[in-house]
C-alpha cells in the first residue's frame, strides 16, 4: 500500500463516525456515517499530512457515483496527482 | 380560544452547575462561580480577569457524540443543554411532528473560539484557517446542530440581539407556537466568548470588573463575563397535556421593543415598556408573589435604570416584589443570559424560592428595591419575569405563570 493510500485510510477511519469494525477498500461509504462536514475535515487533514492540495469544492456532492472506500481513495488520489 | 404555550423541558450548562439540579442547588445556596482566570493566545498574549467559566469535571461536553466533538464550544453547550431539556420533556419528534417543530437559538456572537483560532492561525502562525471554521463560527451553528440532532424541521434560525438574544429567542419561539406556525419548539441561547481576544475587546470599553459582579450594590464595578447555555422545550398547551407531558410553567407573556436612542446607555422607557408588554394580559393579584430575575449586570448604568423601570411599571407595588440578579453568581452570559436566567426564574416559580443577589454589600439610594441581597427568599410565587436589555437598546422580557 502506498504512503498516500495508508494516510487516506487512516484519516477516513478517524472521521468515520458510523464505522464499526475494520476499514478496507471494500467498506461501503454509506456505512461510514460521514457527512459533508467530515468530508471537509478529511480533505484538510490529508492536505496537511501529505503537504498536497486537493482542489475539492465543498459544495459538490462529495461522493457522486462512488460506492466503496476504494472508490473514494482512487478519487482523492487522482485529485492529488492533478 | 387562542393557543397557549407551556414549558415541558429545561436544560442548563452554567458556570455554577451543569444540569438543572446542580444549577438550582448553586443558585438557591448563593454559590458564586466567579474567579480570576488567565486567558492566553498565540504563546505571547495573556490577560487575567475575573470570569465565570464552565467547569466540566465529568466530561459532559466531551461525550456528546463524535459529530458534536468537532463543533465550537457554543454549539456543545447548546447540545448538552438541549439533551437535558428534551429528556425532561419526554418529547418524541416523529415524522408527523418534525415539520411542526421549531428550533430558535440565540447567541450574541456565535463561535468566538473558532473565530479567534482562525485569525490567530492566519495572522500569527501564518497558516491557512481550518476549512471548517465557517461551519463552526456561524451564529446559526447551534440551531442547525440541534435541528439535525433532534429532527426539528420547522422554523429554525438563530436570533442575535447581544444580551437580549436568549429572551428574544424564547419569545419568538413561543410566538411561532401561539400563531400556529409550529406546535413545539426547542429554544434558548448559548454563548462561549471567554477568549483572550474577546476579553481584550470588552476590557477596551473599561466595562469589565476587576473585582466581582455586584448587582445593585453601590460599589458595583462592572461586568463579569460568563459562558454557557440554557434551553427550553416549549409546546402548545393542549398538545402537551394530551400527551401527558410534565407542565413546568405556562408562558404569561412576552414583550419586546427598542430604545431607539443610544448604543450603550439604556433607557427607562424601553425597559419599562418591554415589561409592560410582557404583562399585557396578566392580572396581578398579589405583587408580593411576583419574582423578577433582573438583567442586573452590575454596571453603573444598568442597575439604577432597571430599578426605575421596575418602579415605573409597578408603582407602589414595586416594594412588594422580589427582584434578584443571578448574574452575581454565574456572571453575564451575554447572548445566553436570557436562556439560563429564564430557567432561574422558572425554578424560582417551581420551588417557591427566589435566588439571592450575592456580593451585595453597600446600599445605593438609586437602587432601592428588595434584591434578596441577604439570601434566598422563600415565597409561593405566581408570576416570574426574566428581563434582558441589550447593548444597542434592544429589550426583551418573558413572563411565566404556573401551568
Amino acid at each position: 500500500m502506498s504512503e498516500i493510500e495508508t494516510t487516506l485510510l487512516a484519516v477516513i477511519k478517524e472521521n468515520a463516525v458510523g464505522l464499526s469494525g475494520d476499514l478496507t477498500r471494500d467498506t461501503l461509504i454509506s456505512d461510514l456515517g460521514i457527512d459533508s462536514f467530515s468530508v471537509v475535515e478529511i480533505i484538510y487533514e490529508v492536505e496537511e499530512k501529505l503537504s498536497v492540495e486537493i482542489p475539492f469544492n465543498a459544495n459538490e456532492n462529495p461522493f457522486g457515483e462512488m460506492e466503496t472506500v476504494g472508490d473514494l481513495i482512487d478519487a482523492l488520489n487522482s485529485l492529488i496527482k492533478r | 380560544m387562542s393557543r397557549r404555550v407551556v414549558v415541558t423541558g429545561m436544560g442548563v450548562v452554567a458556570p455554577n452547575g451543569i444540569g438543572v439540579d446542580a444549577y438550582w442547588r448553586a443558585l438557591s445556596a448563593g454559590q458564586c462561580a466567579i474567579g480570576p482566570r488567565e486567558y492566553t493566545s498565540a504563546e505571547k498574549f495573556s490577560l487575567t480577569k475575573p470570569t465565570a467559566a464552565v467547569d466540566d469535571p465529568d466530561g459532559v461536553l466531551d461525550n456528546l457524540g463524535r459529530d458534536i466533538a468537532r463543533t465550537d464550544r457554543f454549539s456543545k453547550f447548546a447540545v448538552a443543554a438541549a439533551d437535558e431539556a428534551m429528556k425532561m420533556s419526554g418529547l418524541e419528534i416523529d415524522e408527523a411532528l418534525s415539520g411542526r417543530a421549531a428550533c430558535i437559538i440565540g447567541t450574541g456572537i456565535g463561535g468566538q473560539v473558532s473565530y479567534d483560532k482562525a485569525y490567530v492561525d492566519m495572522l500569527w502562525y501564518e497558516k491557512r484557517p481550518h476549512p471548517t471554521s465557517i461551519l463552526k463560527l456561524i451564529p446559526n451553528a447551534a440551531a442547525s446542530h440541534l435541528s439535525i440532532r433532534f429532527g426539528l424541521r420547522g422554523p429554525a434560525f438563530a436570533v442575535s440581539s447581544a444580551c437580549a438574544s436568549g429572551a428574544h429567542a424564547i419569545g419568538v419561539c413561543a410566538d411561532l407556537i401561539r400563531s400556529g406556525a409550529a406546535d413545539v419548539g426547542v429554544t434558548g441561547a448559548s454563548e462561549a466568548c471567554l477568549t483572550f481576544g474577546s476579553l481584550e475587546a470588552w476590557r477596551a470599553m473599561y466595562i469589565l470588573s476587576d473585582d466581582t459582579c455586584r448587582p445593585f450594590s453601590k460599589n458595583r464595578s462592572g461586568l463579569v463575563i460568563g459562558e454557557g447555555a440554557g434551553v427550553l422545550v416549549l409546546e402548545e398547551e393542549e398538545r402537551a397535556r394530551a400527551r401527558g407531558a410534565p407542565i413546568l410553567a405556562r408562558l404569561a407573556g412576552f414583550g419586546m421593543n427598542a430604545d431607539g436612542k443610544d448604543m450603550i446607555n439604556p433607557a427607562v422607557e424601553g425597559a419599562s415598556g418591554a415589561m409592560t408588554l410582557a404583562m399585557d394580559s396578566v392580572k396581578i393579584n398579589d405583587p408580593s408573589a411576583v419574582y423578577i430575575n433582573a438583567h442586573g449586570t452590575g454596571t453603573l448604568m444598568n442597575d439604577p435604570t432597571e430599578t426605575k423601570a421596575i418602579r415605573t411599571v409597578f408603582g407602589q407595588d414595586a416594594d412588594a416584589l422580589v427582584v434578584s440578579s443571578t448574574k452575581s453568581m454565574h456572571g453575564h452570559l451575554l447572548g445566553a443570559a436570557g436562556g439560563i436566567e429564564t430557567i432561574a426564574a422558572l425554578l424560582a416559580l417551581k420551588h417557591g424560592v427566589a435566588p439571592p443577589t450575592v456580593n451585595y454589600d453597600e446600599p445605593d439610594p438609586e437602587c432601592d428595591l428588595n434584591y434578596a441581597q441577604t439570601g434566598a427568599v422563600e415565597r409561593d410565587f405566581e408570576l416570574v419575569l426574566s428581563n434582558s436589555f441589550a447593548f444597542g437598546g434592544l429589550n426583551a422580557v418573558v413572563a411565566f405563570e404556573k401551568g
